[in-house]
């Protein structure tokens, strides 16, 4: 087995809602994440996955446990240090892509180069952009790109400073299948490039696609089990274009 | 490198944001403009004052007829018959520190006539002295002498304006003008010396020997005022006291009964101008605080707004890597930059709206850049510290909670 990045010791999240009392989103969770891996969480809506993933990509505090990263405890970290995590080690996706408006794609790539010490992050951000596939399209607007394009921005922001592991909450759950198909095909790619990579989804189609399944039903991992056959998701997109066209 | 970043992107940011930006802006253009207003006027009202001072001369003291006589009454004290020639001569030779005296009679807005041509002008009593004790010389001709004096001599002194009133491009010297009913031949042309500190137009008057304007044009046997010149200037109020026991004396006045004259000083005129300079410039301090407190209050608003409107940028800021001192720095600098921009803005728009009141109110503009630069500073500070307050509190949120 590969090195540890990430390991999670009881990890619990407890919401205080004034209307309907303690809510526990996340229950004494733990778990290790290994270098290479591509996982997919999985879960129905309100399960709790989406929150231990934003507590495992350090963008939100468990309530109680201790999570450390490389082997460094988060919760010991300072604002600068945490920041630092965040910048370097961590890559993430979000469902909504949140890409800042009336700002390029190449600019809105060298987001996390602006807080990192890298130099020549225009270069940095280009590559990363034609890595996603992206080339002809580096100085378009975010209102000008469809939403598959523009998650492939927020991959490309993800992957510009070269993190230890990416982390991407529900990333098709706006994209119409084709664009789904291409967005996995991209992870995969990544995942087999070496980098290490967690989904977040309900639809088991595309959980399909990881080599390891967690799956987590009201806060507390029900099952978590390696895929001895992923999906290919190149397969996927070709079989479904293949479709359209006989349909056509 | 990395500060470097953070600030060129807060920029660009700005002209992301154009109508944002703008918005943040027009507050500080406008609470500076009223402020580089109202100052620059003040300023101007206040300079008025010191130079009707410094124009009188600080070696120099005014008796005027009739007791109690204010400043602003200056020119309003016809009519008072206490103060005589006699008064001002026996002043002269007694008191050993006054350099000169100029007894002046006045007859305002007298009807002037040369041929078909008529103008109205203030006429002037003077003694030889006029000049040098106002500083106020002939440019052509000759001034009054003691002979015109002794002689109760029908000539005149013309100012430039009734030059050009009456004469246009001639020469008036050695022409017969009508003064009343009386003719005078014109014998010099007094130095021009525009408008004055009130207002009016000092080249708009003629001088004529002052035993001529008692006996021949007013028919009185009393002056409007004297104006009376020191060698030295401290020596003005050991004068002061002399003088006002001499003309007692000569009036016989009681002990308790009111002075029947009045003597200015310099010291006087000052304090007068500097009270009613310090009203107005406590009215004025009022003004222009309120307008920059209304300035500070709109950035404030706007940027609070802002972040709340912005705090979704901040969770992805912190979320790709920003620490809370990044965002603040941002923050900071987004302030900044449109403050001190909008300070410009406001400073150029003020001075040219200053300038153009200054002109057509024919008021005197002064610009203060001292209390201007009080203001751009104390407008930013109001702006920067209401747009960092909402920024830190975001970027002390969990970037998850910021996103949400």
């Amino acid at each position: 087995m590969n090195k540890v990045i990430i390991k999670a010791e009881g990890l619990s999240k407890i919401y205080n809602k004034e209307a309907s009392g303690e809510v526990v989103a996340v229950r004494n969770v733990s778990l290790e994440i290994h270098k290479g891996e591509l996982i997919a969480i999985m879960g129905a809506s309100g399960s709790g996955k989406s929150t231990l993933m934003n507590i495992l990509g350090c963008l939100d505090k468990p309530t109680s446990g201790s999570l450390f990263f490389d082997e460094a405890e988060v919760s010991k970290l300072d604002d600068e240090e945490l920041a630092r995590v965040r910048n370097k080690k961590i890559g993430f996706v979000f469902q909504s892509y949140n890409l800042l408006a009336r700002t390029s794609a190449l600019e809105n790539v060298e987001l996390p180069l602006i807080y990192s010490d890298r130099t020549n992050i225009r270069k940095l951000a280009e590559d990363a952009l034609i890595a996603v596939g992206l080339e002809d399209r580096m100085h378009h607007h975010p209102s000008e790109l469809s939403g598959g394009q523009q998650q492939r921005v927020a991959i490309a922001r993800a992957l510009v400073n070269d993190p230890d592991i990416i982390f991407a909450d529900e990333p098709t759950g706006n994209l119409d299948t084709k664009s789904s198909y291409e967005i996995i095909t991209l992870f995969q790619k990544l995942n087999e490039e070496g980098r290490t990579i967690v989904l977040v989804t309900h639809e088991q189609d595309i959980a399909e696609h990881a080599k390891r399944i967690i799956e987590i039903s009201d806060g507390i991992i029900v099952s978590d089990k390696l895929n001895k056959s992923p999906r290919d998701a190149k397969n996927g997109l070709d079989k479904l274009l293949k479709e359209v066209k006989n349909e056509n | 490198m990395k500060t470097k970043r953070i600030i060129l992107n807060a920029l660009k940011s700005l002209g992301k944001n154009k109508l944002r930006s703008f918005l943040m802006m027009i507050g500080i253009i406008i609470g500076i403009l009223a402020l580089t207003l109202i100052v620059s006027v003040g300023f101007g009202a206040k300079d008025l004052v010191m130079e009707r001072v410094n124009k009188f001369g600080t070696e120099s003291l005014m008796i005027f007829a009739g007791g109690g006589v204010q400043l602003s009454q200056m020119n309003r004290n016809q009519g008072r018959t206490t103060l005589k020639l006699e008064d001002a001569e026996y002043l002269e030779r007694e008191i050993p520190e006054i350099k000169g005296v100029a007894p002046y009679s006045t007859k305002r807005n007298s009807d002037v006539k040369y041929f078909e041509k008529a103008t109205t002008s203030n006429v002037f009593g003077c003694t030889p002295a006029y000049a040098f004790v106002w500083n106020w010389y002939v440019t052509e001709g000759e001034f009054i002498t003691d002979e015109d004096i002794r002689t109760l001599n029908r000539v005149c002194l013309i100012g430039s304006t009734v030059q050009k009133e009456l004469f246009g491009d001639n020469n008036p010297i050695g022409e017969q003008i009508r003064i009343g009913n009386i003719q005078f031949e014109v014998k010099g042309i007094l130095e021009a010396k525009g408008t004055s500190p009130g207002g009016g137009d000092m080249d708009n008057r003629i001088m004529i020997p002052l035993s001529t304007f008692m006996r021949r044009v007013a028919n009185i046997d009393y002056l409007s005022q004297v104006k009376v010149l020191l060698h030295n200037p401290k020596e003005i109020n050991a004068t002061v006291e002399k003088i006002n026991q001499i003309l007692r004396e000569r009036h016989s006045l009681a002990e308790g009964v009111p002075n029947d004259f009045t003597v200015i000083t310099p010291t006087e005129v000052t304090k007068m101008a500097e009270k009613v300079s310090g009203t107005f410039n406590i009215f004025l301090a009022l003004l222009a605080g309120l307008s920059l407190i209304t300035g500070g209050f709109v950035i404030a608003n706007i940027m609070t707004i802002s972040v709340n409107e912005r705090k979704k940028e901040i969770g992805l800021r912190k979320a790709v890597g920003a620490s809370s001192k990044n965002i603040v720095l941002q923050f900071l600098f987004e302030a900044l930059a449109v403050t001190i921009s909008g300070g410009i803005i406001g400073i150029i728009l003020g001075g040219t709206g200053a300038i153009i009141l200054g002109i057509v109110m024919q008021m005197p503009i002064s610009v203060s850049w001292e209390s201007i630069l009080v203001g751009v500073i104390s407008a930013s500070a109001i702006g920067i510290i209401a747009g960092i307050q909402p920024a830190k509190k975001a970027a002390q949120l969990n970037p998850i909670e910021a996103l949400k």
